[in-house]
C-alpha cells in the first residue's frame, strides 16, 4: 500500500466491522475501494443492485426505507448495502442520501473474501442479530475470564459434587461412623428417591445424643432436623450466605430439581471471600433506629460501584442490590412488630415491580403490597396494619426508596387487603381486562414474598397463574401493554433515532431498553403459568415451555444482559463522579462496538414484539 | 489561462506528433487515441494527477513527487493509486521543503525524471488529465517532456478549478479570495478535510471534487466530455 492511503486506512480501522481485521488485511483494503459521491436526495446506487457493493459512509448521511417506513438513518462510519439487510433487521429496502454523501464502496466478492478469511469480521454480517450478540459476549467473556467474580459465583461452583447421604433408617451410630470416616461435620438424610428429608450435624450428636445419653442404636430420623432450609444449586453464593447469617446456621443443604446435590458450609463460603453486600445486610439486621439504617442504605451506590468494578453480571448485581432492599424491608417490619406488638392475624409483605423481580440497580421507587389473612376484620385489625404499613413505607422512603408515584404501596388502603380481596382484584384484572388499568397494575404481576406468611402469597400466586395460563383475551391485553414501550430504531450521529424519524438526545435505558424485555417476559410467564418473576428466570423457563422459541428467549436474555450491563456501567460512572445515578445515557458515551451491540439488541426486541403481536393481536 | 487557446484540435496534433516522433515513452502515449470529446462523460477514463514541486515557476522549478489515481464511470478507483518521489537536479529550497515535508535525503532515494515520466505517461494514455488548477500539472509535464524527449505533451484536460469558476458564474456569485482553493471548493460540497500537500492525497481530493461538481451540474442531460474539459 502506498503510505498516502494511510488516511483512508485510518478511517477504516476506526469503524466497525473493519476494526476486526488484522493489520495486513487492513493495509491491503484501501486499494480495493472505490469512492463515490452522491448529492442530497440521490438514490444509492442510482440504478443497479444495492447488494452488489458494501458501502461505508465517509461523510454525509443516508436513510434506509422500506416503502414508506423509515428503517434507519446512518451517518459517518456506518455501513450499508451488501449483506447488511440482516444487520438492519430489514428485508428489501432502498437507500437515499439525505445529505451530500461521500462513500467508500467495496465489491461483494471482496466482502465475501474477507468474511471467509476473518471470522470476527464475518460475525458482523451474521444473519441473526441474536447470534451476533452471543458471539460478542463470547469475545468479551474470553477477555474477562481471569477475573472471576467471587461475589457472584453460583453455589454450583463452590460445593463438592458428590453429596454424602444416609437413609433415615440408619442408626445414629452408623451415621456418626460415616461422618468420622468421611471427615465431615454434617450428614444429609435422604429417602429412597434421593429427596432430602433431614440434616444432622456434629452439634446434634453432641446435644441430642451424648448430652441426653440417648441410645445410639435408634434411627437417625429421631434426632435429625426435619425439612431443613435449603438452597437451589443455581442460587448465588451470597444469597446462601445471607440466609445462613440470618438463620444462624452453618450448614445449608443444596438441591437440584428436588434432589439433593450437596452441602454448603460456612467454611465453603469463607474460602470464597466475604463480601461487602453480606456485611451490609448483617449490619442492617443489627439496627434499631431508622437513622442508622439510612446511613447503611446510603452505601448502596458504593455497592453498585464495587459490583461494576468486579464485572458482576447485571443479573447477579440485581440480586445483590435487591437483597439489601429486602433486608431493609424485613428489618423495618421486625422493628414495627416490636413496636406495635405481634400481628393479630397472619399477613405477608410482598415486593412488587423491580424489587419483586430481583432487578434493582441504584435505588428505585418502592413497589409493595400486603396480603392479610382472611380472618382480617377491618374494624378490629385495620389500625394495626395501617400503622405497620406506614412505619415500613415511611422507613423505606427515609432510606431512599421514595414513595411510588403511582401509590403502588402497602400504605395505600387499596393495596393492604385480605386474601379474598386480592383474589377479587386479580379476578377482575384478568377476566375483565382494561388496557389503562393493566398498565398501572402490571407491577402486581411481578410479586415476591419478602416477609411473613408465605402461604398467603402462594395462594394468590397460584390463583392468578391458574387464571392467566393460556387465557388469550387477557394475554392479548398484556401483549398490547408489552408493545407500548418500543426500542429505538438505532443511532444517528449523537442522536437516538426513534420510530417515525424523530430524534432523542438521550437513550432511555429503562423505558426503551429494559422495560420492553421485562414486559415480554412477563407475558410469556403468565401465558405458561410459570412462577418465575425474575426476567432472566422467566426467559429461561419459558424457553423450555414452548410459549416462545428457545432461540428467541435466548436472544432476549442476551439483549437484556447487555442493556442492563450498560446501565450498571452508566450508573457506576455517575456515582464515581458524584452524580445521581439515572437511566439516561448520551449516545456520545457509547463506543462504536456498543452501538452495534445495542442495534442488535433492539432488533431482537423488535422481532420478538412482532412475534408477540402476531400471536395475540390479530 | 491563455495557453489553452493555442491548443486546439487535439486529435490532429496527436497524429502529427505520432508521425514525427522517434520511438519513446511519449510516442507510446500518443499512439493511444484520445477519448472522444462527444462521449458521455461517464464513458471516459480520467487520471487525477497532482505533483509537489520546488515552486510555481515552470521554467526553473522542478517536480518533487507525483501522485495519481483513476476516475472511471462515476467512481474514483484506488486500485491503481500511485505515488512516488522524483529526483530533482537542484537542491530543494528550504521554503518548499517545509511545505511538502520532502527533505533532500528522502528525495535522494527518488526516481530520476527519466524513470518517472514513462510511468505517468503510460497511466495517462487514453485518459483525460484531471487536476485542480491543471495548468501547473500540464505545463510542468510538458516542459519535462520537451527536456527529455524533445517534444511537448498535449492531451485533453479537466480542471476542477475552472469547473468551479463556471459554477460560480452560472449561479451569478462573486468569487472571493481563497474560494477557489482545493480545500475551500471541497468544503462547499461537504467533502472531508484531508491533510494537504501530499501529491496522492491531493490527486484523490481533486478526483472527489470532480465527482461532486458533476453531480451538482444542473440540467437533465448527462454532460459530454467536451462540456467539462478545458482542452478538447
Amino acid at each position: 500500500m502506498d503510505i498516502e492511503l494511510l488516511e483512508i486506512r485510518d478511517f477504516l480501522v476506526a469503524h466497525h466491522p473493519f476494526d476486526q481485521l488484522p493489520e495486513d488485511a487492513l493495509n491491503a483494503l484501501p486499494a480495493k475501494l472505490q469512492i463515490r459521491y452522491f448529492r442530497r436526495d440521490a438514490s444509492i446506487p442510482e440504478n443497479g443492485d444495492l447488494e452488489s457493493e458494501l458501502y461505508l459512509i465517509r461523510t454525509g448521511a443516508v436513510e434506509l426505507h422500506d416503502g414508506e417506513d423509515l428503517l434507519a438513518r446512518l451517518g459517518e462510519g456506518d455501513v450499508f448495502g451488501y449483506r447488511t439487510a440482516a444487520v438492519e433487521g430489514a428485508g428489501d429496502h432502498n437507500v437515499s442520501a439525505i445529505e451530500d454523501t461521500l462513500v467508500y464502496q467495496l465489491p461483494a466478492k471482496e466482502v465475501d473474501d474477507l468474511c471467509n478469511r476473518y471470522p470476527p469480521f464475518a460475525y458482523f454480517f451474521r444473519g441473526k442479530s441474536g447470534g451476533r450478540l452471543r458471539d460478542a459476549f463470547a469475545t468479551l467473556g474470553q477477555e474477562d475470564n481471569s477475573q472471576a467474580n467471587q461475589m457472584t459465583v453460583p453455589i454450583s461452583e463452590i460445593i463438592s459434587k458428590s453429596p454424602i447421604t444416609m437413609l433415615p433408617s440408619a442408626t445414629i451410630r452408623e451415621t456418626a461412623e460415616m461422618m468420622s470416616g468421611k471427615r465431615v461435620s454434617s450428614m444429609l438424610i435422604v429417602d429412597e428417591k434421593e429427596s432430602l428429608v433431614g440434616i444432622v450435624t456434629d452439634r446434634d450428636l453432641r446435644s441430642q445424643v451424648v448430652a441426653k445419653g440417648l441410645d445410639y442404636n435408634l434411627p437417625i430420623s429421631e434426632i435429625m432436623t426435619h425439612d431443613p432450609l435449603t438452597a437451589d444449586i443455581g442460587d448465588y453464593a451470597f444469597e446462601a450466605q445471607l440466609l445462613m447469617a440470618r438463620q444462624n446456621i452453618h450448614h445449608l443443604p443444596v438441591t437440584q430439581e428436588g434432589k439433593v446435590a450437596g452441602m454448603l458450609t460456612a467454611t465453603d463460603l469463607t474460602k470464597h471471600h466475604t463480601t461487602s453486600a453480606v456485611y451490609l445486610v448483617s449490619d442492617i439486621f443489627k439496627q434499631t433506629e431508622i437513622e442508622r439504617m439510612q446511613e447503611i442504605s446510603a452505601k448502596v451506590p458504593q455497592l453498585l460501584l464495587s459490583l461494576a468494578s468486579a464485572d458482576a453480571t447485571a443479573d447477579s448485581a440485581g440480586h445483590v442490590i435487591t437483597a439489601v432492599t429486602d433486608a431493609i424491608t424485613t428489618r423495618l417490619l421486625q422493628l414495627a412488630e416490636e413496636r406495635l406488638g405481634a400481628p393479630p392475624v397472619p399477613y405477608a409483605w410482598i415486593a412488587a415491580g423491580s424489587q419483586g423481580r430481583n432487578e434493582q440497580t441504584a435505588k428505585s421507587d418502592q413497589d409493595n403490597c400486603m396480603i392479610i389473612d382472611d380472618s382480617y376484620d377491618p374494624a378490629k385489625h385495620g389500625e394495626y396494619f395501617r400503622d405497620l404499613a406506614r412505619f415500613v413505607c415511611d422507613g423505606l422512603d427515609a432510606c431512599g426508596y421514595i414513595y411510588c408515584p403511582g401509590e403502588m404501596m402497602a400504605i395505600t388502603d387499596q393495596w393492604r387487603q385480605p386474601l379474598r380481596t386480592w383474589k377479587e382484584y386479580f379476578r377482575k384484572w384478568i377476566d375483565q381486562p382494561e388496557p389503562k388499568a393493566l398498565m398501572l397494575t402490571c407491577v402486581f404481576f411481578d410479586l415476591r414474598c419478602v416477609y411473613g406468611e408465605q402461604n398467603l402469597f402462594r395462594d394468590v400466586r397460584q390463583f392468578l397463574l391458574q387464571k392467566t395460563r393460556g387465557n388469550r383475551i387477557f394475554l392479548a391485553h398484556m401483549a398490547g401493554n408489552a408493545l407500548s414501550h418500543q426500542p429505538p430504531l438505532g443511532f444517528f450521529r449523537n442522536f437516538v433515532l426513534i420510530k417515525g424519524g424523530e430524534h432523542d438526545h438521550t437513550f432511555d435505558l429503562k423505558h426503551t431498553g429494559i422495560v420492553p424485555i421485562v414486559d415480554l417476559a412477563r407475558v410469556y410467564a403468565l401465558a405458561s403459568g410459570s412462577e418465575a418473576v425474575n426476567t432472566m428466570d422467566r426467559l429461561d423457563v419459558v424457553a423450555k415451555g414452548g410459549e416462545v422459541s428457545e432461540d428467541g428467549a435466548r436472544n432476549l436474555h442476551d439483549a437484556l444482559e447487555f442493556i442492563s450491563g450498560l446501565r450498571i456501567e452508566h450508573q457506576a460512572g455517575q456515582i464515581r463522579v458524584g452524580d445521581k445515578p439515572d437511566n439516561y445515557m448520551s449516545p456520545d458515551a457509547l463506543s462504536n462496538f456498543e452501538r452495534n451491540q445495542l442495534k442488535d439488541a433492539f432488533a431482537v426486541v423488535r422481532t420478538m414484539q412482532n412475534v408477540l403481536s402476531q400471536r395475540y393481536q390479530r | 489561462m491563455s495557453i489553452w487557446k493555442y491548443l486546439f484540435n487535439l486529435e490532429e496534433r496527436r497524429n502529427w506528433w505520432t508521425r514525427k516522433m522517434p520511438d519513446c515513452p511519449l510516442r507510446d502515449y500518443y499512439e493511444v487515441d484520445f477519448p472522444d470529446k462527444d462521449s458521455d462523460w461517464r464513458q471516459v477514463d480520467y487520471l487525477a494527477v497532482d505533483y509537489e514541486t520546488t515552486g510555481l515557476d515552470q521554467k526553473t522549478d522542478q517536480i518533487l513527487s507525483i501522485g495519481f489515481t483513476t476516475v472511471r464511470g462515476e467512481s474514483l478507483c484506488l486500485d491503481d493509486a500511485t505515488h512516488f518521489l522524483t529526483k530533482p537536479t537542484v537542491e530543494i529550497p528550504e521554503s518548499s521543503a517545509v511545505v511538502h515535508g520532502i527533505l533532500d535525503d528522502e528525495a535522494a532515494s527518488a526516481k530520476p525524471l527519466e524513470e518517472a515520466l514513462p510511468i505517468l505517461l503510460s497511466a495517462l494514455a487514453g485518459k483525460v488529465m484531471l487536476a485542480h488548477h491543471a495548468a501547473i500539472e500540464y505545463q510542468f509535464l510538458s516542459n519535462a517532456c520537451k527536456r527529455i524527449y524533445g517534444y511537448p505533451f498535449i492531451g485533453p484536460v479537466v480542471d476542477t478549478l475552472a469547473l468551479e469558476v463556471r459554477a460560480f458564474r452560472s449561479r451569478d456569485k462573486a468569487i472571493q479570495s481563497g474560494d477557489l482553493r482545493l480545500g475551500a471548493a471541497r468544503a462547499r460540497y461537504k467533502l472531508p478535510r484531508y491533510p494537504a500537500h501530499n501529491a496522492l492525497t491531493d490527486a484523490i481530493a481533486a478526483g472527489e471534487l470532480f465527482l461532486a461538481q458533476v453531480a451538482y451540474r444542473d440540467g437533465k442531460r448527462a454532460p459530454k466530455l467536451k462540456d467539462l474539459t478545458v482542452i478538447s
